[in-house]
């Protein structure tokens, strides 16, 4: 299996949808990157030669955020919210939904697993 | 949705007003405002302002990175009580 980047394996799939296997390459992303690089998207990933990939590694290294870079990004922009106290890092720091979304119900995403309150009216109901 | 570009961003003038008048006269007291929906400028750096939330003014010192946001973002409107415990139903009565 080709190896991109060092910690991505795309496997057999065409090109442009194992790209999307790297963190920040979306289904579009991939098909701009096989177009820069002049490669057919609908060719298998394995097939795939070594200059195919020096040229793909290349382009994510000098034009594209992705994988840990990319991580890094997001946090940092979470902890500056945090940091600077503003609505959207307050709820970030208490794990609720940031963007104005119900919480009396739902929100099991940021919320996590449900916390049964024994005693709470409605809770059998619930069940 | 986004705010149109073309628009610039929405700052209250006379905000802007009373913070060049306070930058003028060197008074470094909080500048009072109930205009939450104002975003923050570059100019308001350094600048204390005392943001209305229903309720209180509450005191915010602007910093570099909060230029974009809104005031209102910075003075929360609710105020949560916590859930089961002694405290939660002794602040109940």
């Amino acid at each position: 299996m080709p190896r991109i980047l060092g910690v991505d394996i795309p496997n057999d799939k065409q090109t442009r949808f194992s790209l999307c296997y790297i963190y920040g390459i979306g289904p579009y992303l991939a098909g701009r990157l096989c177009e820069q690089a002049g490669i057919d998207p609908i060719k298998k990933a394995r097939e795939l030669t070594e200059d195919d990939l020096a040229k793909l590694a290349s382009l994510l290294d000098n034009e594209y955020v992705v994988e840990g870079q990319l991580r890094r990004q997001v946090q940092q922009s979470i902890a500056r919210l945090r940091d600077i106290g503003c609505y959207r890092g307050l709820r970030h720091r208490k794990g609720l939904p940031v963007r104005g979304q119900r919480t009396r119900t739902n929100a099991r995403t940021r919320k996590g697993p449900r916390k049964t309150v024994a005693g709470k009216k409605g809770v059998k109901e619930l069940r | 949705m986004g705010r149109s570009l073309k628009k610039g961003p929405y700052v209250v003038d006379r905000l802007l007003e009373k913070v060049a008048r306070a930058e003028a006269s060197g008074n470094r007291e909080p500048i009072k405002t109930w205009a939450r929906a104002c975003t923050i400028v570059p100019e308001f750096i350094g600048k204390h302002f005392a943001i209305h939330n229903g309720r209180n003014f509450i005191k915010l010192y602007v910093t570099e990175d909060m230029v974009g946001h809104k005031l209102g973002e910075f003075a929360p409107t609710r105020t949560f009580r916590i859930h089961g415990g002694k405290a939660a139903k002794a602040s109940k009565k």
